[in-house]
């Protein structure tokens, strides 16, 4: 009903004094009103006795005065003996003496002496007189009502009656109004037929008629209530008697309520305005008083509410009551909150080790930075790797290595005091440069940097060595969010060691769509089946004769939206999406029908096809692969890293011992970049060790690199395998490996990778100089 | 109006002379005695011719504050007397008509004495005591008796023939407190009852 507790507070005290006042108003007034009906009852009638006292005296009076002339025997004498002048002049004499209104003689015989016979109903008059001896009464002469009393005038019999009269006048009332301790309204009605008459008419005399009339009826002595449209009033009807009996008359006192209540109005008003100035203070008060309540209550509303928003929610209640405990509690809860919360925001953005800002917290401050961004403003982001980190952690244990982070966390902050620095990985650390645009000038300068970022750290007593590659991406505001932008910037440090850099910027083609590897995975089904994948051979020389005597398959795929696409960007794609042994199959496909075609040109070369380590142990692609060659009659060499074997070796060993019985020969690539080749060479059954590039490519400057090459060549003639050698770039190198030993070698020193149409040509030439010396062979290969 | 033919009738029956005795008997409503009736007879309807003379004196005393008798029949002219037996003086008088006499202050055992000309009522009273009062019927006739304490007026020696007769008293309650009787003739002793109304209160 209320949605404001004070305003339900105040409405609920306010209404209960309402209340409580009304009943108090309405009982006094009830009071107030019987008391004054009561005391105009007894007044009332103590005023009719009064009046009965009062009506006697006259009474008497008149009666005295009729009984002295009556019996005055001059005055008999004149009306024994008719004389009537002497009579009216006795009776006009003794009514001025006495006051009197009227004053007549009636004789025995129906004369009238005094009074003008045509006003008074003279037989009425007379056998009410001849009735009753003495007679009294009201009667009515002329009209009005008189009290009439009447003496026999004895001479000594009867003669007459004297008459005395006194009129029932406003005058009289108003007389006998002013006895009464109250000031009631006195009237004399008399019956006219049926209804009561009276000669002081007012508004209400019908009403008051009938009153008398129902009063007379009953011959009730008690005070009647009369309502009119004037108001109440008590009445209070006192029969008169009448000369005759027989025109009955009443005295009516009349006394209105109000008169009576108006004593008390003043108390009435007092008890209102008390009232009204009590209702007032008690909203008043209670307004306060709820305010007082509700406030505190209202705050800690609001408080809640703030607190539910994450807002500072703090309520300044002093005071010592529950609502005063209930807002310390809260209080202190809410500080418990915020400090919680504050422990968890930190938690949540903080690496626990190191105490630098996690990947969240650089999100979120990428994302602040962007929206600080001017137009075409770049936050840049550094991903600082460092370097073969598993090994350092190994060496120096997990503390130490933690140490060192902070460390260098801490030299980024000593270069770039604005900068931001976090950590996203174990070994990866991220600075949020001040730099608001990335370039190709930058990279110098990071370095730069990274030399002194490099310098050896101390550890306790040690000094440790750190290699660190960084990655730089940026992106303006809306281009990019947090996440992507960091993403890159790893990326961009893998670019970085990928191609053996210090520094590199994110490179977004040769990284490809990352968004669309699915769908280009989708697209790479679809280019299995509509042949843009196709295969570029590179040929392997025959050191020993000097021939071309097979190639090394490299899937290439000429994307219909971009390109021709490296097998980097999809092959390893392929190997996380599991859709290598699709894109295995489809190689093996095309090597197939490449090899057929050649062959069909005379050109018999056995072709090398990499094999994913993913797909070693996987024993059905290796059945089918085995069924699908020797269905051919094709002659291939299954190249396979030696890690390949590492992760299920029982399987894989088995496979690859599947594929020597079904003659297809297995050759060990990258062989050198790995570990633990030496166990694996003695597990693996495999017909030839391809040397990694690493070592080929410095084996003219390197003296350690020719060792280890011409110690692997005859390790691997030991062991029975043939040896190629790979990166093969320069003719002294060729010549190195010639006189090592080796059996085959690769590289752009010989051919680079080439389509079916470039290779034929390529072997046609290589034909014809087969003839001439190898000397002149070599020369062209160049 | 009523009297022309009661008239005719005794002129119609004048002339035989027997004398007899009426006797009338005053009765109220209730039929009690009522004493102190005046019955009048008019042989002929004629007031009697010549002085009359009745057997009771003329006198009224007052006697223990009250007039005794009550009532007296006189004649027209007659003298009456009036003797204090009370101790306290007196002051008797009378506004009847042709009757009106004053008799002022007069002690124990003084006498006064008054004639009555008029035919008619003397009322006489006591200016000092209201309470007294009496009355002296003056008659025209020597046939008028006075009811008894028994109601009971004996009229002596009235001729047969057609008479007027009345009944009177100070309190009855008719014009001049008087009433004709019904009979209209006597033959020989006759008995009469008056029946008569009273004023209350004697008034």
């Amino acid at each position: 009903m209320f949605r404001r507790l004070q305003t339900k507070l105040t409405v609920l005290y306010a209404g209960l004094f309402a209340l409580a006042l009304s009943l108090v108003a309405v009982s006094v007034y009830l009071t107030i009103a019987n008391n004054a009906q009561q005391q105009v009852r007894r007044e009332l009638t103590a005023t009719g006795t009064v009046f009965d006292s009062v009506w006697a005296l006259r009474t008497q009076r008149l009666r005295d005065g009729a009984d002295l002339l009556a019996r005055d025997f001059g005055f008999r004498a004149a009306v024994a003996t008719r004389d009537a002048p002497t009579v009216e002049s006795a009776v006009t004499n003794l009514r001025q003496r006495m006051g009197l209104d009227l004053a007549f003689l009636v004789g025995v015989d129906g004369d009238v002496v005094g009074v003008d016979p045509a006003k008074v109903d003279i037989d009425k008059l007379w056998s009410a007189l001849d009735h009753e001896e003495r007679a009294q009464g009201v009667f009515i002469v002329d009209g009005a009502p008189y009290q009439l009393i009447s003496a026999p005038v004895m001479s000594p019999n009867l003669t007459g009656w004297i008459v005395f009269g006194a009129r029932l006048d406003d005058r009289e009332m108003t007389a006998l109004e002013r006895l009464s301790a109250i000031r009631l309204d006195a009237q004399v009605f008399d019956r006219r037929g049926e209804t009561w008459v009276t000669t002081d008419k007012t508004a209400d005399t019908g009403a008051l008629g009938a009153v008398v009339a129902t009063a007379m009826r009953q011959a009730t002595a008690e005070p009647a209530r009369l309502r009119t449209a004037t108001g109440d009033s008590l009445v209070l009807v006192k029969r008169l008697m009448t000369l005759d009996g027989q025109t009955p008359a009443a005295l009516v006192l009349r006394y209105p309520m109000a008169l009576a209540l108006a004593p008390y109005q003043p108390l009435m008003a007092a008890v209102i305005i008390a009232g009204l100035i009590g209702a007032a203070l008690v909203v008043a008060a209670s307004w306060a008083l709820s305010r007082d309540i509700a406030r505190p209550i209202t705050a800690l509303e609001a408080a809640a509410r703030r607190l539910r928003h994450g807002e500072a929610a703090h309520v300044d209640v002093r005071s010592s009551d529950e609502i005063g405990r209930l807002s310390d509690s809260f209080n202190l809860m809410a500080a418990e909150i915020r400090e919680r919360e504050v422990r968890i925001t930190e938690l949540a953005l903080r690496d626990a080790e190191t105490g630098l800002p996690n990947h969240l917290a650089m999100e979120r401050e990428i994302e602040a930075r962007m929206a600080r961004l001017a137009p075409g403003q770049q936050v840049v982001v550094a991903a600082l790797g460092l370097d073969r980190f598993t090994v350092l952690r190994s060496a120096i244990g997990y503390a130490l290595f933690t140490q060192l982070v902070r460390e260098i966390g801490a030299r980024i902050q000593v270069l770039d005091p604005e900068a931001v620095v976090g950590r996203l990985t174990t070994s990866t650390l991220c600075v949020i440069s001040r730099l608001t645009a990335l370039t190709d000038e930058v990279v110098p300068v990071v370095e730069r940097a990274l030399v002194d970022l490099a310098a050896p750290v101390r550890l306790g007593n040690e000094l440790v060595d750190v290699h660190m590659s960084n990655g730089l991406a940026a992106a303006e505001a809306g281009s990019l969010d947090a996440p992507r932008l960091i993403e890159q910037a790893m990326i961009a440090l893998d670019q970085a060691r990928a191609c053996g850099r210090k520094v590199a910027i994110f490179d977004p083609v040769a990284y490809g769509d990352p968004a669309g590897n699915l769908s280009l995975m989708s697209e790479m089904l679809q280019g299995v089946a509509t042949g843009a994948l196709f295969l570029h051979h590179q040929p392997k020389l025959d050191l020993r004769t000097g021939a071309i005597t097979g190639v090394e398959a490299l899937v290439r795929w000429n994307h219909p939206a971009r390109g021709l696409l490296r097998p980097d960007l999809f092959v390893g794609m392929a190997e996380e999406t599991g859709h290598i042994r699709a894109l295995t199959d489809c190689v093996i496909d095309r090597a197939i029908l490449d090899q057929r075609a050649l062959r069909d040109l005379g050109h018999d070369l056995t072709i090398s096809i990499n094999i994913s380590g993913r797909l070693i142990d996987d024993a059905e692609f290796a059945d089918r692969a085995i069924e699908k060659i020797a269905a051919s009659g094709a002659r291939f060499c299954f190249e396979i890293t030696e890690t390949a074997v590492i992760g299920n070796p029982d399987v894989a060993l088995g496979v690859l011992a599947k594929l020597n019985a079904a003659g297809i020969p297995v050759s060990i690539d990258d062989y050198g970049s790995g570990l633990s080749s030496l166990a694996y060479l003695k597990q693996i059954n495999a017909d030839e060790l391809k040397i990694d590039k690493a070592f080929v490519l410095s084996l003219e400057n390197d003296a350690k690199d020719a060792l280890l090459v011409k110690s692997t060549i005859d390790l691997a003639h030991s062991l029975g395998l043939k040896v190629t050698a790979e990166g093969v770039e320069s003719r002294e190198a060729l010549a190195m490996l010639q006189m090592m030993g080796c059996d085959l070698a690769q590289g752009y020193h010989i051919a680079k990778p080439m389509a079916l149409e470039a290779l034929v040509a390529f072997l046609g030439e290589q034909r014809l100089a087969e003839t001439s010396a190898p000397a002149k062979a070599r020369r062209r290969a160049r | 109006m009523k009297i022309a033919p009661i008239l005719f009738a005794v002129a119609m029956l004048a002339g035989s002379a027997q004398a007899a005795d009426l006797t009338v008997a005053v009765r109220g409503p209730d039929g009690k005695p009522i004493p102190d009736a005046v019955v009048t007879v008019y042989p002929n309807g004629q007031p009697t011719k010549g002085p009359i003379k009745f057997d009771w004196p003329y006198r009224v005393a007052q006697q223990n504050i009250q007039f005794t008798p009550f009532v007296l029949i006189v004649p027209a002219g007659a003298e009456v007397s009036f003797p204090n037996l009370d101790k306290v003086r007196h002051h008797v008088y009378s506004f009847s008509a042709g009757n009106k006499f004053e008799l002022k202050l007069y002690g124990h055992e003084e006498s006064r004495k008054v004639r009555l000309p008029a035919v008619g009522v003397a009322a006489i009273g006591c200016n000092i005591h209201d309470q007294m009062v009496g009355f002296i019927k003056v008659v025209d006739t020597a046939y008028a008796a006075k009811s008894d304490a028994n109601g009971v007026a004996v009229i002596h020696d009235l001729p047969d023939g057609p008479v007027v007769a009345k009944v009177w008293h100070p309190y009855l309650r008719a014009p001049k407190n008087e009433k004709t009787l019904a009979v209209a003739a006597v033959r020989g002793a006759a008995r009469e009852t008056a029946t008569i109304e009273l004023r209350p209160g004697g008034r």
